[in-house]
């Protein structure tokens, strides 16, 4: 059975990443500056966020999903980085991530 | 163009395929060959979106293909995740699709006279998200997807979409099972059959769950005719022999094992139930005057 829950990543906005200290989470981020290895970048509940270890010469789109594991309260460690393109509703996703930490979180974890 | 095969034909299917009017013709080939084909109609559906985690906690039947996620039977399924692992070979494309809640091994076969379909196919990389529609199925004890159609996704909201929309067919789901429960079976809020007629009164969401899953592992061959003239027990002792085990055995069930699957009815009560469904048609005596057999067998 574990091949169906190997290195899960839980949905989440900033606000979650508090609970989610040291865990594999799961985020779409607007892009805002790249500066010596750390992308900043709105969380899809608004504030900013650094992301570490972003691979380098990447051309990222506006919106962005960023897969990686929870340093701080405002800091990822990127592990996957993957183009979202120009036309995202983070709102919505901001939404899915509060209903899949709260109501209906055992269909996710 | 895959914006509309997304989320058009996402909220379609995903609208049509969960609501309890409806039936996916493969469930009748799979769950019961033959009479009583209506059986099941009202609780199977077409095509569910789903999470990993759903499929992985999903309940199966011994020795049946079916699977149950909140209650439902489960046939064709949608998935949102990324591919990983991608192998090609001459017939069939597989890979492991991860949505992060879990990953599942996915296969499609390659039709190889199908060209157009070859080149979607290798268009299909590593790292991407794929929206997946396709047939869940357990081979060698390992649960996997045979996919009908694995298209890449263009607009990244289909992938916010698809979670919600899985969020939403859960809670009908579990909303209208507890409702249908209450509704359409009233002799079960009289007879505590559960054992703890009071867990369905806890405001614990888990209890119900639970209590829900249990309704549903007994009623998925729900009778064929109007519920209302078929009491619960009735309708229990009928689910019995309709479970694939039973009906794969020749000389069916003794009246004896079936009183002792029916916690909470007395012989009595499991007799004439029996007779009922003898008279009415949906089970026979085989052997003796003590073994019956579902004629949906």
């Amino acid at each position: 059975m574990d091949a169906y829950t190997s290195n899960p990543a839980l949905l989440a906005n900033s606000e979650l990443f508090r609970r989610y200290m040291g865990r594999r989470v799961r985020t779409v981020v607007k892009v805002g500056r790249f500066e010596g290895g750390n992308l900043y970048a709105q969380a899809p509940d608004g504030p900013q966020i650094s992301i570490r270890q972003v691979v380098k010469n990447e051309e990222f789109t506006q919106f962005v999903e960023v897969i990686g594991v929870v340093e701080g309260e405002n800091t990822l460690r990127s592990e996957v980085c993957t183009n979202f393109g120009d036309k995202f509703d983070l709102g919505q996703f901001n939404t899915l991530c509060q209903m899949a930490n709260g109501a209906y979180q055992d269909i996710f974890m | 163009m895959y914006s509309d095969s997304g989320a058009d034909g996402g909220s379609l299917f995903g609208g049509g395929g969960f609501m309890p009017s409806q039936s996916a013709g493969l469930n009748d080939n799979s769950f019961s060959p033959g009479g009583g084909s209506k059986k099941g109609g009202s609780q199977s559906s077409g095509l569910i979106p789903l999470t990993v985690k759903q499929l992985s906690s999903a309940s199966q039947k011994p020795s049946d293909d079916n699977f149950y996620v909140d209650g439902q039977e489960v046939n064709n399924i949608t998935l949102v995740g990324m591919v990983f692992n991608k192998e090609e070979k001459v017939t069939d494309v597989s890979f492991i699709l991860d949505d992060f809640t879990g990953r599942i091994e996915v296969k499609k076969w390659i039709d190889g006279q199908d060209s157009e379909e070859l080149v979607e196919l290798r268009n299909i990389r590593n790292g991407i998200y794929v929206r997946i529609y396709g047939h869940l199925r357990s081979f060698q004890g390992k649960r996997n997807v045979v996919a009908f159609s694995v298209r890449p996704i263009k607009e990244f909201d289909e992938v916010t979409f698809h979670f919600v929309e899985a969020i939403y067919v859960h809670a009908f789901n579990m909303k209208t099972q507890g409702g249908l429960a209450g509704s359409r079976t009233p002799a079960s809020t009289a007879v505590p059959y559960s054992g703890h007629p009071a867990s369905s009164m806890t405001p614990n969401p888990s209890v119900n769950m639970r209590t829900n899953l249990a309704n549903q592992y007994m009623a998925p061959a729900s009778v064929p005719v109007g519920s209302n003239s078929v009491d619960e027990c009735q309708r229990r002792v009928h689910a019995l022999f309709d479970e694939p085990a039973n009906l794969a055995i020749e000389q069916g069930l003794h009246v004896d094992d079936v009183a002792r699957k029916m916690v909470g009815y007395s012989k009595q009560q499991v007799k004439d139930a029996i007779e009922f469904l003898v008279n009415e048609g949906f089970i026979y005596s085989t052997i003796d005057d003590d073994h019956f057999k579902s004629t949906n067998g």
